[in-house]
């Protein structure tokens, strides 16, 4: 069968706990990198932040890319161009350096038209704007966090939040390193990222659920194992996703910026871009592992190991659960271990189905 | 097939064509916002040196005066001597006047008299009104108001403790008024509420002295009407001028004695522009400084035409490619996938038109992306179910017992993460400003509407498929592994 094959029919046997070491060192590495980046060069923020000089110029029959021209001759081809009535243009670049302001009112003035106002204007998305947005993100964090350990529970509450707290200062990190432009827009999208990045988490870890609810009773499987099985099955559904939310963001990328040759678009498309990658990324990679290395310490699953060690399975390669395997979970009551927790204590969790559902077939035949 | 799921199935559809319908039929359109369309730019300048401290502040009350409902996301920004402000959508210079308003103080006044509105001069002089100031002194000829072109007051003599001539909104009469009662201090908030199919404006006063207290007296004296707050012919009961910037927002008969704090109603013949326009000015009385509209113009989009029409060129490849690798991928099911996107784009449409047309909410670049990545969530419902279809198909069950299992399980999951979403939006709308709230709200809306979506019409529309013979015998054509196979165990 091939990879593809394989693919589609849902029988992925990646053999995700091996890569998990080093995901997280890539992660950590990344992280550490963003942050360094954050602290020594910082960000750079745009016009709407920081300020910067306006300048108001008449120039009769001008278009605006002869003034983003004039503009790009000194580094600031993203200075923001309108067009105020018929011929005159307000131009408004973050440069805030009196010297060099005055330099590019020259320019303007030599190459573009008259320059009508020159004036030094403050920034739009002002500092409330930014402790409010903060302040809301503290709260949703804690909320979130409350959200998961309620309906999932807590170990997963805190892999979720360090996947999305990765994705953030990853992407941060990102346009900090290239010196990126940061926009509102830009705000947004990282915003857009964290909400994204949450979501399918929270989808890996339904799915994690199901299956250590439906196998972990059998005693068979070190939670590793069950957590690899869980991945396997939602691999298809997160390249399906990322597929489909990433195309429209690919296009306007290539589209916007390779044959129009617009800039504005591409800058916060690149964070979509990112934050979609990575936000599938650290669902699949980092949550997932954190959650395992939470869940192994338990008393229950600790003895699950203990078991499967003195019956032969050492340590080594993941067991790969096939499917046959998974879908017919052992319905014996096996003996209770003292300390047992969780979904799942003796049976099989009967998943909720409605009339004229058919219960799974008994299993025929024991290997 | 339950008749449940049949009905919901109808009436999503139906719903959706509706709230198409309705949206052409009431031509209304999203407002774009500044980045996208352009607007009207106005230059204000402080009459005064001011501070930067000062001017910020400005910023923050202009912003708030004209972005009551925090989505129409204006540009507001310092400038070296005073604020600059767009407003995306407006295209009547005059209109973005009024809405960013230069003012300086809000001022209660009684009504002594109203006088059609006069062209001719009538000079007059202005004397402070001895108290206790009553109409009568001043309709009696003891005190003359004093007066300047087409017989109002002018700004420079318009003062708190004297009786004025003011004209009001729509120029059409002119008020004689007792000096001040209370001013802006007094408020605490101001709305525009739709009420009983009429649009009025709900006012809370502060407690206490200045506020309440001296509101009550002025209206228990112009409830039955005295010297101060005398009833005119055709009033059942004196009325109290609301006065912003020298000009009359508003004269509502006092209908009560006595108020509650937060029970003050102004119901008026306002439609809703003016009754917005009147709780804005109620509520943003006062600017830390005096500012002037320098000039006003039309501006055009921050994000260049080429840049637009490069981001919707885009978007429509963007949506044919994800329509394309959805039919590829699920086949049949890939359709049913594309009309569950489609019902919910359509509603989430035809709320972001009504809401654009109605509120001002503006469609910007950020909500753009809001709604692309909406987008990417929507089809990912559809792809969680049809997985967990493919995964029970394969696990052993039959592709009709496993439409029926795997919906609650998919669905269960859809809810859980999108909770999630709605909380994030839930919390950032609540507590941000400007384009993050209008963020949240396009993330909320299009979170919303994907639940609708899902549990309306894809969990039926599936379902009826699943009842046909043809189901069961071409999964393939559904994007579905036979009934039945099973891999290779490895273990």
């Amino acid at each position: 069968m091939s990879a593809f094959r394989r693919l589609y029919n849902g029988e992925t046997t990646l053999d995700y706990p091996r890569w998990w070491r080093r995901a997280v060192t890539i992660s950590l590495v990344a992280m550490l990198v963003s942050v360094a980046s954050f602290g020594v060069r910082g960000l750079n923020l745009g016009i709407d932040f920081e300020g910067g000089t306006s300048y108001e110029v008449r120039a009769p029959g001008a278009s605006v890319a002869d003034a983003r021209a004039v503009m790009a001759a000194f580094d600031a081809a993203d200075a923001r161009i309108q067009t105020l009535g018929d011929d005159l243009f307000r131009i408004r670049s973050e440069v805030a350096d009196p010297a060099r302001a005055g330099e590019i009112r020259d320019a303007l003035a030599a190459d573009l038209g008259t320059v009508e106002t020159f004036e030094q204007v403050g920034p739009t998305w002002g500092s409330e704007v930014t402790d409010k947005a903060a302040r809301a993100l503290l709260v949703f964090f804690v909320v979130v966090a409350l959200y998961i350990t309620v309906r999932l529970e807590w170990k997963m509450a805190v892999g979720a939040l360090a996947a999305v707290a990765h994705d953030i200062v990853v992407s941060v990190g990102f346009y900090s390193v290239l010196q990126l432009e940061i926009t509102p827009a830009t705000v947004i999208a990282f915003l857009t990222i964290m909400g994204y990045s949450l979501y399918d988490t929270i989808v890996v870890y339904d799915k994690v659920r199901d299956v250590t609810g439906r196998l972990g009773a059998t005693e068979r499987y070190s939670y590793t194992e069950l957590m690899n099985l869980a991945l396997n099955r939602v691999t298809m559904r997160s390249i399906n996703t990322s597929i489909t939310s990433a195309l429209p963001v690919v296009s306007l990328l290539l589209i916007g910026s390779v044959i129009m040759g617009a800039g504005a678009l591409q800058e916060f498309g690149v964070a979509l871009l990112l934050g979609i990658v990575v936000g599938s990324y650290s669902s699949l990679f980092l949550a997932s592992s954190l959650v395992t290395l939470l869940k192994e310490r338990e008393e229950r699953w600790q003895a699950i190991a203990g078991k499967l060690r003195t019956r032969g399975h050492t340590e080594g390669p993941t067991r790969l659960i096939g499917r046959e395997e998974a879908a017919q979970p052992d319905t014996r009551s096996p003996d209770r271990i003292d300390g047992s927790r969780g979904v799942a204590r003796r049976r099989p969790v009967q998943t909720t189905h409605l009339g004229g559902a058919v219960p799974p077939r008994p299993r025929k035949k024991r290997r | 097939m339950p008749r449940r799921q049949l009905v919901f199935l109808i009436g999503i559809v139906l719903a959706a064509l509706a709230a198409t319908v309705m949206t052409a039929v009431w031509e209304n359109e999203p407002l774009l916002g500044l980045d996208l369309q352009g607007g009207v730019s106005v230059r204000l300048t402080a009459t005064e040196p001011a501070t930067e401290e000062m001017l910020d502040q400005a910023v923050g009350i202009i912003r708030n005066r004209v972005d009551a409902l925090g989505v129409a996301e204006p540009e507001v920004s310092r400038t070296a001597d005073g604020v600059m402000v767009s407003l995306p959508g407006v295209d009547d210079q005059q209109r973005a006047l009024d809405l960013v308003g230069t003012t300086a103080e809000l001022r209660f006044r009684p009504v002594c008299d109203v006088f059609p509105v006069m062209t001719a001069n009538q000079p007059g002089q202005g004397t402070a009104a001895p108290a206790p100031a009553s109409c009568s002194q001043v309709l009696g000829g003891g005190v003359l108001p004093p007066t300047g072109r087409a017989g109002v007051t002018p700004p420079e003599h318009d003062h708190a403790d004297q009786f004025v001539i003011l004209g009001g909104r729509g120029g059409t009469q002119r008020y004689l008024l007792g000096p001040s009662v209370l001013t802006g201090d007094a408020l605490s908030d101001a709305n525009a509420d739709l009420i009983d199919f009429q649009w009025q404006v709900a006012i809370t006063l502060k407690s206490g002295a200045d506020g309440i207290d001296a509101f009550n007296r002025i209206a228990a004296l112009c409830f039955v009407g005295t010297r101060e707050c005398p009833i005119m012919a055709g009033f059942s009961n004196g009325r109290v001028a609301i006065v912003l910037d020298g000009q009359v927002l508003t004269a509502p008969q006092i209908r009560a004695s006595q108020f509650e704090r937060d029970r003050i109603l102004i119901s008026g013949s306002f439609d809703k522009e003016e009754a917005h326009d009147v709780a804005l000015g109620l509520r943003y009385g006062a600017l830390p400084v005096e500012l002037v509209a320098e000039n006003t113009q039309v501006v055009s989009a921050t994000i260049g035409e080429d840049s637009l029409d490069a981001g919707v060129v885009a978007g429509i490849i963007g949506l044919f490619l994800v329509a394309l690798f959805i039919v590829g991928y699920y086949r049949l099911l890939g359709l049913v996938a594309l009309a569950s996107l489609a019902i919910s784009g359509s509603l989430l449409w035809a709320i972001i038109a009504h809401l654009g047309t109605q509120s001002g909410l503006a469609l910007t670049l950020a909500g753009v992306t809001g709604i692309i990545v909406a987008i990417g969530v929507s089809v990912d419902s559809n792809v969680v179910y049809f997985e967990h279809l493919k995964e029970d198909i394969r696990d052993g069950r039959t592709a009709r017992s496993s439409v029926d299992r795997a919906f609650p399980v998919a669905f269960s999951t859809i809810v859980k993460a999108d909770m999630a979403s709605l909380i994030g939006a839930g919390l950032l709308w609540w507590l941000t400003v400007g384009a993050v709230r209008g963020f949240a709200l396009y993330l909320g809306l299009a979170t919303i509407l994907d639940l609708v979506a899902t549990y309306f019409f894809m969990g039926p529309m599936v379902r009826l498929l699943a009842q046909t013979r043809w189901f069961a015998r071409h999964p393939g054509r559904f994007g579905l592994p036979a009934a039945g196979a099973v891999g290779a165990v490895v273990s």
